[in-house]
């Protein structure tokens, strides 16, 4: 009898244990929050945190994802910018909706988890395009309207009409994602390479090839990501390259002429530059080209100025792609759910509206460094101003790329990213000495027609 | 009498159908539903467009996302034979190097309890950091291993993660030898092995290599069933590795990586798909467990039959 009795709370317990296990935490959400500090503290989470409680006593919560989780020794410029939410922030701690800036590591995961399983957290700022499924669910807000009536076109910049899907603005950018090429004077002299040789893309073979021909280390360009940007560019210097680049990538456009012309030119440049110079991520040979000073040109973004070390800023200039080419992509950003309260709506397209200010604009100028989207910054006047030789270089890069004859969207942005991952994956094999460039663009053409069907 | 003895079965079965219950419960919700909507979504129209309600594709047309895969999906195959590979070193590499580990590690000695441990210490390591860790060690630049390359063939300066063939070797070579935690459970069983064995082995003259190979590896087959089961099935499942070296460049797609792109890198969220090829993983992983025990029985068979040990 005893034994039978001991029998069953052992089962019940453990019947007990495994439903606490499965209940959910029906504790009220937020109620151990704090809400954000008035003196614009940090009120960063770590990344991976739980999901953060959705009010504040009385008060709703506005929570905004966003990637810039580095530490200011890392990345100052991130600090720039958790520094500019916490200011939002702070300014309205007092409303209905307390606003919560989260940093995080993965908020691209985050959205594309939440997405399908159907919902879009409050607030992100998106580091690749809002996802189809994101749209299809109709999950997201539709910001159109919202600049259009308060006149913030002109704030926005490129995001009106790149970011215009069908009519509808899913996300504002607060910088652009301005894409040109850097040179290294010291190594271009060296090479006997005038910076005018560089405006074509035969000159810039050629330059790439006197280059490898000094013999002290030094070598042309960073191939693989580097590589797909060319490519870019490459197809951006023709009529019928940007009509492809322009749309949705189709077998007609995998077939065309400019494809196969940008593809086989640049996988050429990649095998003859070698494929001891091909990363995944140029990241990882970024020091090769602001602190050692081997690599000759660095196809990146204008943000590279803030990278240049000071021995070297004397001798790295920005220019734009052979062709007059730049690159100048609104890309995703801040991309606010769809099915919020009105309040937490009204802070929502505050803070865009915030981000896209003229103030914030030369913050993110001067501070992060980088091309905002607001059109009515005189970036010259502002780089002269702050006397920072590198954000002068910055502000010369800006113009350039503003400035270029063709200025064109990444197609990153548009073919999304497993077509990318395929035509990159196909260059870097192309890096390699001896690779059939031939067959190894027939091969990707039946890959990208698989992968769109 | 016999309707109370039929009424105690009743209550024992109760209790053990109580006790089981937790269990079972458990392995419905955690294992057998994912397993079950993996295999049912596989028949279903399921990407961004009806991301809420997959769609069944109706008989006809049942095995569309299959036929996607077979006949369309350009790194499927590919990665099937990569994952396959992968498995069948595990067993065929992995397995030995682990058992051939162990043995030494078995024999007693001043040092071998602190190389035992030092032995240990890359199984702390995340797959993630081994990658990055291999990433740089295969750097044509300041990597050690084209210098290396270079003894050989003079004035090698390729990528090696880019070049087909080579790379899928580098890749291999970046987690096949870390065999702490299989070691460590092959150590184990040779440690249980009866010392009374081992001498009664010592008298009929087998010693060393003899009485490893007689002896302690017969006696310890149900754990190198175990661990070649385990070594094969992550073999199989391989994802960092690609992740982190490669991104499935120079043809090292794998099976786990290539539901990724279908499912997350493709901005169509194409679950459907994704999970026709999970599918097959599970099938295929389920098949690489029986062919694995198929074998280990065989072996056992023949050496019963030779008046071995089972």
């Amino acid at each position: 009898m005893k034994k039978k009795l001991i029998s069953m709370l052992l089962a019940a317990a453990l019947g007990v244990t495994l439903l606490a296990g499965c209940g959910g935490d029906d504790k009220k959400d937020g109620q151990d929050t704090p809400p954000a500090t008035e003196d614009g503290g940090d009120t960063q989470e770590p990344a991976d945190v739980e999901e953060p409680p959705a009010e504040t006593g009385d008060q709703e919560v506005l929570e905004f994802y966003h990637g810039y989780y580095h530490d200011e020794s890392e990345w100052p410029a991130a600090k720039v910018m958790r520094d500019l939410y916490d200011e939002f922030a702070a300014q309205h701690a007092d409303g209905p909706v307390v606003f919560k800036p989260i940093a995080v590591e993965n908020r691209d995961d985050i959205v594309s988890t939440e997405v399908a399983g159907g919902s879009f957290p409050d607030m992100v700022d998106c580091g690749v395009a809002v996802p189809l499924a994101a749209i299809s669910q109709n999950l997201v807000y539709d910001m159109k309207p919202f600049i259009d009536e308060n006149g913030l076109q002109a704030a926005v910049g490129l995001n009106y009409t790149q970011n215009d899907v069908d009519g509808k603005i899913y996300s504002v950018h607060d910088q652009m994602e301005s894409r040109g090429m850097w040179y290294n004077s010291k190594i271009l002299e060296a090479a006997g390479v005038k910076p005018e040789d560089l405006n074509t893309w035969d000159g810039f073979a050629q330059a790439m090839e006197k280059v490898r021909g000094i013999g002290d280390g030094s070598y042309g360009y960073a191939a693989g990501q580097g590589s797909f940007i060319m490519m870019n560019a490459y197809m951006a210097s023709t009529e019928e390259g940007r009509a492809v680049m322009e749309a949705d990538l189709t077998p007609e456009s995998i077939e065309s002429e400019a494809f196969a012309n940008a593809f086989k030119t640049i996988a050429k440049l990649d095998q003859e530059n070698g494929s001891d110079h091909t990363v995944d991520d140029l990241g990882l040979v970024m020091d090769d080209f602001n602190k050692a000073g081997t690599m000759a040109v660095l196809p990146n973004g204008v943000w590279n100025a803030s990278g240049i070390d000071e021995g070297l800023v004397d001798v790295i200039e920005p220019m734009i792609f052979p062709g007059n080419v730049s690159l100048s992509s609104a890309g995703a950003g801040l991309t606010i759910a769809n099915n919020m309260s009105e309040a937490k709506t009204e802070l929502a397209l505050e803070f865009v509206r915030y981000m896209t200010s003229k103030e914030v604009a030369e913050k993110i100028f001067t501070g992060v460094q980088a091309n905002p989207c607001n059109t009515e910054v005189d970036l010259n006047a502002l780089a002269e101003s702050s006397g920072n030789p590198a954000t002068i270089k910055l502000a010369k890069a800006c113009t350039m790329v503003n400035e270029a004859g063709t200025i064109c969207e990444s197609v990153a942005f548009i073919w999304g990213s497993d077509v990318t991952a395929a035509i990159q994956n196909a260059l870097k094999e192309c890096a390699v000495s001896g690779a059939d460039i031939d067959a190894r663009f027939e091969q990707l053409k039946q890959e990208l027609t698989a992968i769109i069907g | 009498m016999k309707k109370k003895k039929n009424r105690l079965g009743i209550k024992r079965q109760l209790f053990i159908l109580a006790f089981l219950a937790p269990t079972i419960i458990a392995f419905c919700m955690f294992y057998l539903y994912p397993i079950i909507t993996v295999l049912a979504t596989s028949f279903c129209k399921w990407d961004y467009t009806n991301i809420q309600a997959p769609q069944f594709f109706g008989f006809a047309n049942l095995f569309e996302n299959y036929k996607y895969i077979f006949d369309t999906y350009p790194y499927f195959w590919e990665a099937l034979g990569n994952s396959l590979s992968w498995a069948l070193l595990g067993v065929v590499l992995q397995i030995p190097v682990a058992t051939l580990i162990a043995l030494a590690f078995s024999r007693k000695g001043r040092s071998v309890k602190i190389i035992r441990n030092i032995f240990i210490i890359p199984n702390m390591i995340s797959s993630a950091a081994l990658g990055m860790i291999f990433l740089q060690l295969y750097n044509p630049s300041y990597g050690i291993v084209n210098p290396v390359i270079r003894i050989f063939k003079e004035g090698f300066t390729d990528n090696i993660l880019l070049l087909k063939g080579p790379a899928f070797w580098a890749m291999t070579f970046s987690y096949i030898f870390f065999t702490g935690t299989t070691t460590l459970m092959i150590l184990g069983n040779i440690m249980a092995v009866p010392e009374e064995i081992k001498e009664a082995a010592k008298l009929d003259g087998a010693s060393g290599w003899k009485a490893d190979l007689y002896i302690t590896i017969p006696m310890i087959k149900d754990t190198l069933r175990t661990v070649s089961i385990l070594s094969a099935t992550s073999g199989f499942l391989l994802y960092n590795e690609v992740f982190f070296l490669t991104k499935g460049a120079a043809g090292t797609y794998s099976i786990s990586y290539v539901i990724r792109e279908l499912a997350i890198t493709s901005p169509r969220a194409q679950f459907g798909r994704a999970n026709s090829v999970a599918s097959i993983q599970i099938l295929v992983g389920m098949a690489i467990i029986f062919a694995i025990n198929l074998g280990y029985g065989a072996v056992g068979r023949r050496r019963l039959k030779k008046g071995g040990s089972l």
